[in-house]
Protein backbone atom coordinates (compact mmCIF):
# COMPACT_ATOMS: atom_id res chain seq x y z
CA UNK A 1 0.00 0.00 0.00
CA UNK A 2 3.30 2.27 0.43
CA UNK A 3 2.71 2.78 -3.52
CA UNK A 4 -0.64 4.11 -3.17
CA UNK A 5 0.11 8.05 -2.92
CA UNK A 6 2.97 8.16 -5.46
CA UNK A 7 1.01 9.61 -8.36
CA UNK A 8 -0.63 11.90 -5.91
CA UNK A 9 2.57 14.38 -5.72
CA UNK A 10 3.23 14.94 -2.62
CA UNK A 11 6.38 15.72 -0.79
CA UNK A 12 5.72 12.80 1.94
CA UNK A 13 4.90 10.32 -1.12
CA UNK A 14 1.56 9.80 0.52
CA UNK A 15 -1.57 11.52 -0.73
CA UNK A 16 -2.36 15.15 0.85
CA UNK A 17 -4.65 14.54 3.77
CA UNK A 18 -7.50 16.96 1.71
CA UNK A 19 -7.63 14.60 -1.24
CA UNK A 20 -8.44 11.78 1.22
CA UNK A 21 -10.91 13.82 3.24
CA UNK A 22 -14.63 12.96 2.03
CA UNK A 23 -13.03 10.19 0.11
CA UNK A 24 -11.90 7.25 2.25
CA UNK A 25 -12.19 7.79 5.96
CA UNK A 26 -12.03 3.98 6.75
CA UNK A 27 -8.90 1.72 5.56
CA UNK A 28 -10.29 -0.34 2.99
CA UNK A 29 -8.73 -3.93 2.36
CA UNK A 30 -5.29 -4.20 0.58
CA UNK A 31 -2.68 -6.63 0.42
CA UNK A 32 -1.59 -6.38 3.83
CA UNK A 33 -4.78 -7.54 4.95
CA UNK A 34 -5.19 -10.05 2.61
CA UNK A 35 -2.14 -11.77 3.52
CA UNK A 36 -3.24 -11.41 7.05
CA UNK A 37 -6.28 -12.88 6.41
CA UNK A 38 -5.11 -15.89 4.26
CA UNK A 39 -2.97 -16.78 6.54
CA UNK A 40 -4.57 -16.52 9.76
CA UNK A 41 -7.49 -18.59 8.12
CA UNK A 42 -5.58 -21.37 7.57
CA UNK A 43 -4.57 -21.62 11.33
CA UNK A 44 -8.31 -21.37 12.76
CA UNK A 45 -10.73 -24.20 13.41
CA UNK A 46 -14.70 -24.25 13.66
CA UNK A 47 -15.85 -22.70 16.81
CA UNK A 48 -12.47 -20.82 17.55
CA UNK A 49 -13.20 -17.69 18.99
CA UNK A 50 -10.84 -14.90 17.46
CA UNK A 51 -10.45 -11.17 17.52
CA UNK A 52 -9.12 -9.12 14.97
CA UNK A 53 -7.62 -5.45 16.28
CA UNK A 54 -8.39 -2.70 14.68
CA UNK A 55 -11.00 -4.13 11.87
CA UNK A 56 -11.52 -1.61 9.64
CA UNK A 57 -13.97 -2.61 6.97
CA UNK A 58 -14.02 -6.32 8.90
CA UNK A 59 -11.93 -8.18 5.74
CA UNK A 60 -10.11 -9.67 7.86
CA UNK A 61 -12.70 -10.94 10.71
CA UNK A 62 -15.17 -11.84 7.84
CA UNK A 63 -12.73 -13.79 6.43
CA UNK A 64 -11.80 -15.93 9.81
CA UNK A 65 -15.82 -15.77 10.08
CA UNK A 66 -15.80 -17.80 6.84
CA UNK A 67 -13.38 -20.06 8.15
CA UNK A 68 -15.60 -21.32 10.99
CA UNK A 69 -14.39 -18.90 13.71
CA UNK A 70 -16.72 -17.02 16.15
CA UNK A 71 -14.60 -13.63 15.42
CA UNK A 72 -15.03 -9.95 16.66
CA UNK A 73 -13.56 -6.83 15.64
CA UNK A 74 -12.30 -4.13 17.63
CA UNK A 75 -11.65 -0.54 16.51
CA UNK A 76 -10.67 2.62 17.29
CA UNK A 77 -12.73 4.44 14.74
CA UNK A 78 -16.38 4.96 15.02
CA UNK A 79 -16.30 4.98 11.36
CA UNK A 80 -14.96 1.34 11.21
CA UNK A 81 -17.07 0.28 14.00
CA UNK A 82 -19.95 1.36 11.77
CA UNK A 83 -18.79 -0.07 8.32
CA UNK A 84 -17.69 -3.22 10.21
CA UNK A 85 -21.15 -3.75 11.85
CA UNK A 86 -23.50 -3.26 8.46
CA UNK A 87 -20.91 -5.96 7.06
CA UNK A 88 -22.61 -8.28 9.80
CA UNK A 89 -19.49 -8.55 12.21
CA UNK A 90 -20.17 -8.12 15.97
CA UNK A 91 -17.80 -5.31 16.53
CA UNK A 92 -16.93 -3.22 19.57
CA UNK A 93 -15.44 0.93 19.66
CA UNK A 94 -12.46 0.38 21.73
CA UNK A 95 -8.67 0.35 22.56
CA UNK A 96 -6.41 -2.69 21.09
CA UNK A 97 -7.53 -5.27 23.38
CA UNK A 98 -8.06 -3.12 26.61
CA UNK A 99 -11.98 -4.19 26.51
CA UNK A 100 -11.72 -7.85 26.58
CA UNK A 101 -11.43 -10.32 29.85
CA UNK A 102 -8.24 -12.48 30.15
CA UNK A 103 -8.15 -15.99 28.33
CA UNK A 104 -10.78 -15.04 25.56
CA UNK A 105 -9.51 -15.50 21.94
CA UNK A 106 -7.69 -18.55 20.41
CA UNK A 107 -6.31 -16.13 18.03
CA UNK A 108 -5.90 -12.17 17.92
CA UNK A 109 -4.88 -10.78 14.28
CA UNK A 110 -3.95 -7.63 13.94
CA UNK A 111 -2.98 -5.41 11.02
CA UNK A 112 -1.36 -2.08 12.39
CA UNK A 113 -1.00 1.43 11.22
CA UNK A 114 2.87 0.54 10.17
CA UNK A 115 3.65 3.16 8.24
CA UNK A 116 6.66 5.18 9.44
CA UNK A 117 6.03 8.97 9.54
CA UNK A 118 7.13 11.60 10.23
CA UNK A 119 5.83 13.71 13.27
CA UNK A 120 4.51 16.79 11.61
CA UNK A 121 2.70 15.18 9.28
CA UNK A 122 0.27 12.92 11.62
CA UNK A 123 -2.89 13.48 13.34
CA UNK A 124 -5.51 15.06 11.07
CA UNK A 125 -8.11 12.58 10.09
CA UNK A 126 -9.42 8.88 10.99
CA UNK A 127 -7.80 7.47 7.90
CA UNK A 128 -4.20 9.01 8.43
CA UNK A 129 -4.53 6.96 12.00
CA UNK A 130 -5.34 4.22 10.41
CA UNK A 131 -1.83 4.52 8.29
CA UNK A 132 0.46 6.09 10.44
CA UNK A 133 2.59 4.11 12.34
CA UNK A 134 4.23 6.97 14.13
CA UNK A 135 8.19 7.62 13.57
CA UNK A 136 9.26 4.24 13.92
CA UNK A 137 5.87 2.39 12.77
CA UNK A 138 5.14 1.05 15.75
CA UNK A 139 3.47 3.33 17.54
CA UNK A 140 0.45 0.67 18.23
CA UNK A 141 2.59 -2.45 17.65
CA UNK A 142 4.52 -1.62 20.99
CA UNK A 143 1.46 -1.32 22.99
CA UNK A 144 0.12 -3.89 21.33
CA UNK A 145 2.58 -6.66 21.94
CA UNK A 146 2.76 -5.74 25.82
CA UNK A 147 -1.14 -6.10 26.07
CA UNK A 148 -1.81 -8.92 24.18
CA UNK A 149 -0.87 -11.69 26.02
CA UNK A 150 -3.86 -11.04 28.91
CA UNK A 151 -6.81 -12.06 26.19
CA UNK A 152 -4.72 -15.20 24.88
CA UNK A 153 -6.63 -18.57 26.20
CA UNK A 154 -4.10 -21.09 27.29
CA UNK A 155 -2.22 -22.11 24.02
CA UNK A 156 -3.66 -18.75 22.21
CA UNK A 157 -1.24 -17.00 19.35
CA UNK A 158 -0.88 -13.48 17.71
CA UNK A 159 -1.11 -12.73 14.43
CA UNK A 160 1.01 -8.92 13.50
CA UNK A 161 1.04 -8.21 9.80
CA UNK A 162 4.25 -5.74 9.77
CA UNK A 163 6.25 -4.56 6.53
CA UNK A 164 10.17 -4.20 6.75
CA UNK A 165 10.18 -0.48 6.55
CA UNK A 166 8.38 -1.37 10.49
CA UNK A 167 11.67 -3.64 11.07
CA UNK A 168 10.34 -6.21 12.11
CA UNK A 169 13.47 -7.75 14.41
CA UNK A 170 12.81 -4.99 16.61
CA UNK A 171 9.43 -5.93 16.80
CA UNK A 172 10.72 -9.54 17.63
CA UNK A 173 12.75 -8.01 20.07
CA UNK A 174 10.43 -6.29 21.85
CA UNK A 175 7.63 -9.07 21.95
CA UNK A 176 10.60 -10.67 23.58
CA UNK A 177 11.29 -8.72 26.38
CA UNK A 178 7.16 -9.24 27.20
CA UNK A 179 7.46 -12.74 27.26
CA UNK A 180 6.16 -13.54 23.90
CA UNK A 181 8.19 -15.74 21.33
CA UNK A 182 7.86 -15.14 17.98
CA UNK A 183 8.13 -17.31 14.16
CA UNK A 184 7.68 -15.81 10.75
CA UNK A 185 4.73 -17.26 9.55
CA UNK A 186 4.73 -15.84 5.58
CA UNK A 187 6.06 -12.90 3.15
CA UNK A 188 5.06 -11.13 0.57
CA UNK A 189 7.00 -8.97 -1.64
CA UNK A 190 6.31 -5.84 -3.29
CA UNK A 191 7.83 -2.91 -4.87
CA UNK A 192 8.38 -0.98 -1.92
CA UNK A 193 8.33 -3.27 1.00
CA UNK A 194 8.24 -6.86 1.93
CA UNK A 195 5.52 -7.53 4.16
CA UNK A 196 5.73 -10.16 6.92
CA UNK A 197 2.89 -12.17 9.10
CA UNK A 198 4.63 -12.60 12.57
CA UNK A 199 3.07 -15.20 14.83
CA UNK A 200 3.21 -14.77 19.00
CA UNK A 201 2.76 -16.89 21.47
CA UNK A 202 3.79 -16.82 25.14
CA UNK A 203 7.26 -18.72 25.55
CA UNK B 1 -24.50 -6.31 19.68
CA UNK B 2 -25.73 -9.50 20.87
CA UNK B 3 -26.28 -10.29 24.48
CA UNK B 4 -23.27 -13.41 23.72
CA UNK B 5 -20.49 -10.57 23.78
CA UNK B 6 -21.31 -9.98 27.02
CA UNK B 7 -19.31 -13.30 28.06
CA UNK B 8 -16.12 -11.37 26.11
CA UNK B 9 -16.08 -7.99 27.27
CA UNK B 10 -15.18 -6.26 30.58
CA UNK B 11 -14.35 -2.96 31.76
CA UNK B 12 -11.12 -1.34 29.66
CA UNK B 13 -10.10 0.55 33.28
CA UNK B 14 -10.26 -2.55 35.24
CA UNK B 15 -11.29 -5.10 33.43
CA UNK B 16 -13.98 -6.45 35.90
CA UNK B 17 -17.18 -7.10 34.54
CA UNK B 18 -20.41 -5.01 33.24
CA UNK B 19 -23.74 -5.19 34.11
CA UNK B 20 -26.53 -4.68 30.95
CA UNK B 21 -29.20 -1.79 31.24
CA UNK B 22 -31.00 -2.49 27.79
CA UNK B 23 -32.94 0.52 26.57
CA UNK B 24 -33.86 -0.70 23.02
CA UNK B 25 -33.58 -4.17 21.52
CA UNK B 26 -35.02 -6.29 18.67
CA UNK B 27 -35.01 -9.76 17.72
CA UNK B 28 -31.82 -10.31 17.58
CA UNK B 29 -29.56 -7.79 18.79
CA UNK B 30 -28.95 -4.69 21.24
CA UNK B 31 -29.39 -1.53 19.94
CA UNK B 32 -28.92 1.06 22.33
CA UNK B 33 -28.02 0.43 26.51
CA UNK B 34 -25.54 1.42 28.52
CA UNK B 35 -22.53 -0.99 30.17
CA UNK B 36 -21.69 0.14 33.70
CA UNK B 37 -18.36 -1.38 35.65
CA UNK B 38 -19.22 -3.46 38.46
CA UNK B 39 -16.35 -2.08 40.51
CA UNK B 40 -15.53 1.71 39.53
CA UNK B 41 -19.08 2.29 38.47
CA UNK B 42 -17.94 4.08 34.98
CA UNK B 43 -20.87 4.00 32.30
CA UNK B 44 -20.00 3.06 28.81
CA UNK B 45 -22.94 3.41 25.90
CA UNK B 46 -24.16 1.00 23.30
CA UNK B 47 -25.17 3.32 20.42
CA UNK B 48 -26.70 2.21 17.09
CA UNK B 49 -25.79 -1.66 18.24
CA UNK B 50 -21.83 -0.91 18.93
CA UNK B 51 -20.91 -0.77 22.32
CA UNK B 52 -18.24 1.99 22.85
CA UNK B 53 -15.72 0.55 25.56
CA UNK B 54 -13.00 3.29 24.90
CA UNK B 55 -11.60 4.46 27.97
CA UNK B 56 -13.92 8.16 28.81
CA UNK B 57 -10.55 10.11 27.69
CA UNK B 58 -10.13 8.53 24.63
CA UNK B 59 -14.20 9.34 23.70
CA UNK B 60 -13.50 12.53 21.42
CA UNK B 61 -15.19 12.22 17.76
CA UNK B 62 -11.92 13.14 16.96
CA UNK B 63 -8.69 11.13 16.51
CA UNK B 64 -6.06 11.79 19.18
Amino acid sequence: MTEEGADEGTDSGRPALADQRGVETVYQPAEDSDLLARTAAERVTSGDRVLDVGTGSGYVAATLAEAGAEAVGVDLSPLACREAAENGLPVVRGDLVSPFHENSFDLVAFNPPYLPTPAEAEWDDWMEHALSGGEDGRRLVDPFLAAVSRVLAPGGEALLLVSSLTDPDAVRAYARENGLGSEVLATEKHPYEELVVLRFSEI
Amino acid sequence: MKEDLMDIICCPLDKHDLDLDVAERDDEEILSGTLTCTECGERFPIEDGIPNLLPPDMREEAPA
